[in-house]
């Protein structure tokens, strides 16, 4: 296996998922790691992240500190969330449906925790 | 052989997940290498003292696959955060032939896998 997509699709603070998946991401950037971001996932692409006073780490910092995962979000899940004006991640590429699902379906494994 | 690797994120009886897992890797196993990965609240799927009334003992079932030959690893620093230690990746509180080793063996197990499958609620 040479390519790995992760999706997440819940909100990045409140609960394990969204740690656990970027962990397993940054584990895994000897493959082609992509983060798809789809639903309440998108939040996760959102800049100026303060997370200090859940008292968990600041999600966004991964995504600064491994630039060989590639990170998208789906634009309409961003849309439909009146995300749309909000600043986001430099990086994070929006896509659209069938972007989304071309990305995915190119990888050689899906992976939703 | 092909390789399969099965990824688990549910603790033991919140879910089917773990038994859905054992019933795909006790098929697996007849001709192909498994591997089982065990993230986030999985990590409590082998624990030794599990007595459930209702339910199949999950934790045994997941013994006698590692005793069949999958590869049963856990994360870390998930587990050590649900309170169970290892040294040299043995547990004592877990069933035997099942071990707490890095999260790198995930990325391990992925790259050698021709196929994953990854099962959460």
């Amino acid at each position: 296996m040479r390519s790995v997509f992760y999706m997440l699709d819940v909100a990045p603070y409140g609960s394990e998922k969204a740690y656990g998946l970027l962990n397993a991401a940054a584990v895994s950037i000897k493959m082609d790691v992509i983060v798809g971001l789809y639903a309440d996932g998108v939040y996760l692409a959102l800049a100026g992240q303060d997370s200090r006073a859940l008292g968990v780490p600041n999600l966004s910092d991964t995504i600064y500190a491994y630039p060989e995962m590639r990170v998208i979000a789906h634009e309409p899940s961003l849309a439909k969330r009146g995300l749309f004006s909000q600043s986001l991640i430099e990086r994070v590429e929006l896509v659209d449906d069938e972007r989304f699902i071309e990305e995915a379906v190119a990888s050689d494994s899906v992976i939703v925790l | 052989m092909a390789t399969l690797t099965i990824i688990l994120t549910d603790g033991p009886y919140i879910s089917e997940c773990a038994e859905m897992a054992v019933k795909i890797a006790k098929a697996a196993l007849v001709h192909h290498k498994v591997n089982i990965f065990l993230y986030l609240d999985a990590v409590h799927i082998p624990k030794g003292s599990q007595n459930p009334v209702h339910f199949v003992n999950i934790g045994r079932l997941f013994e006698e696959l590692a005793s069949n030959g999958a590869t049963i690893r856990a994360c870390p620093r998930c587990a050590a955060a649900r309170g169970y230690q290892a040294a040299d990746g043995v547990c004592q509180e877990y069933l035997p032939g099942i071990e707490i080793t890095s999260l790198y063996d995930l990325a391990e197990m992925l790259k050698e896998s021709d196929k994953v499958i990854a099962l959460s609620k």
